[in-house]
């Protein structure tokens, strides 16, 4: 074995020891936000880091992993869903689709509504304050257009601002 | 940029104004004020997600993916998957009955949310009786100071988690609309006791620290709350 290769393999192992421990917590929390199931986010996250591994000799650019990452639990997630739920196409919801909210919707705490919204605006939602990526990243990663995730992103907070503008009194009192 | 575009970009994303709009809201005291209060719920929503993450994830990961670790590391994870292991088998080997696993999973339910019993959210009786109303109930008359109210997820969808004051300590109730039940249920650990019983629209839970005041709050419950209303 050369030096070159051992010194090659070292800084390999070094730089993903890095991303696992700079990254699995938020992958963790993003999974956990979509699935609400703490055994299936955890088998998720150390999926994903397991199929990662085996291509991480061929990550050029090891500022892009996050990014990477995000899409390769993407589809660990939709392998999941898709034993329990058919796949949703991001430009196939209307606005008409935000959620119908019970009638103590205004009392409820920002965790129910973020669970309350739909897929389709919970995820660009969660990749951009979890992941802090822009709009354009969002839109490489789910395969739309920069213009479609801003709206999504809008209509999500929009929703959310419903519970925001109340009295913070009354919106945490039940 | 005019105000409506200002919206549209501080809604998409708030971090990244670009610097027409940054020169809009230093000209506009109205968005101003929208983007500071946009800021306000960005940071709420920021907590909110920061989800806690299980101990080791990373380390279980490295594990996982590398095998070898340093000796150390190596032994306390070794150590942790045989824990773990052993509460997995005994999780298998003492499974409850079906007849008690609603009132098993409300125990759980409290074990796993402990700051229900110090944090303080709520404190509107009538706010409760609301809540009520839209599970399919009615509150006759004031169950006692309400601290701790929220919407939780259960295994079948999403029921109510509430704690409220007795003179004898805090007792919380789990309200779980949807979900029918046969006949009242019994469940008792070594820290806490429950007691499941059927409603007209599903079931709710008492859980309390002892066999004694869980029976003594389900008849508070049931002399105060109308379930068939």
């Amino acid at each position: 074995m050369s030096n070159r290769w051992k010194e090659r393999s070292i800084s390999r192992i070094a730089h993903f020891e890095h991303a696992v421990r700079a990254y699995s917590a938020d992958l963790y929390r993003y999974a956990w936000w979509l699935c609400r199931d703490r055994h299936l986010a955890e088998d998720v996250v150390q999926e994903t880091f397991a199929r990662a591994w085996k291509s991480w000799a061929e990550l050029r650019d090891v500022a892009l992993a996050k990014a990477w990452l995000v899409t390769i639990m993407r589809n660990e997630l939709a392998r999941s869903f898709s034993r329990n739920k058919p796949a949703l196409d991001i430009d196939a919801v209307g606005e008409a689709e935000l959620p119908a909210l019970p009638s103590v919707e205004s009392q409820l705490e920002t965790a129910q509504l973020v669970s309350l919204l739909p897929e389709t605006y919970r995820e660009p939602l969660l990749l951009q304050v979890l992941g802090g990526f822009s709009c354009a990243e969002i839109a490489a990663m789910l395969g739309t257009t920069e213009g479609a995730v801003m709206t999504r992103l809008t209509r999500a907070r929009q929703a959310l601002r419903k519970q925001y503008d109340l009295p913070d009194k009354k919106r945490r009192a039940i | 940029m005019n105000c409506l575009e200002f919206h549209r970009a501080k809604l998409a994303d708030p971090r990244r104004l670009p610097p027409e709009a940054q020169s809009h809201a230093a000209q506009c005291a109205a968005c101003a004020a929208f983007a500071s209060s946009i800021d306000e719920a960005e940071r709420d929503l920021e907590r909110t997600l920061a989800i806690s993450v299980p101990e080791g994830l990373a380390d279980r990961i490295l594990l996982r993916v590398h095998g070898a670790r340093p000796a150390w590391r190596v032994w306390a994870l070794a150590a942790g998957v045989v824990l773990a292991i052993a509460i997995g088998l005994s999780t298998m080997l003492y499974r409850p009955a079906p007849a008690e696993q609603y009132a098993r999973q409300a125990i759980e339910h409290v074990a796993m949310e402990p700051e229900s019993f110090h944090k303080v959210n709520a404190g509107d009786a009538q706010a409760l009786g609301e809540l009520l109303r839209a599970s399919g109930a009615r509150l006759k008359a004031p169950l006692g100071a309400v601290r701790y109210v929220k919407l939780c997820p259960v295994d079948t969808g999403t029921g109510w988690h509430i704690v409220f004051e007795t003179p004898e300590g805090l007792a919380t109730l789990l309200i779980v609309p949807g979900q029918p039940l046969g006949a009242t249920q019994h469940a008792t650990n070594a820290e806490w006791s429950a007691l499941a019983r059927p409603t007209r629209r599903g079931y709710y839970a008492v859980v309390t620290p002892s066999a004694a005041k869980t029976t003594q709050i389900d008849r508070l419950v049931r002399e105060r709350i109308d379930w068939d209303a």
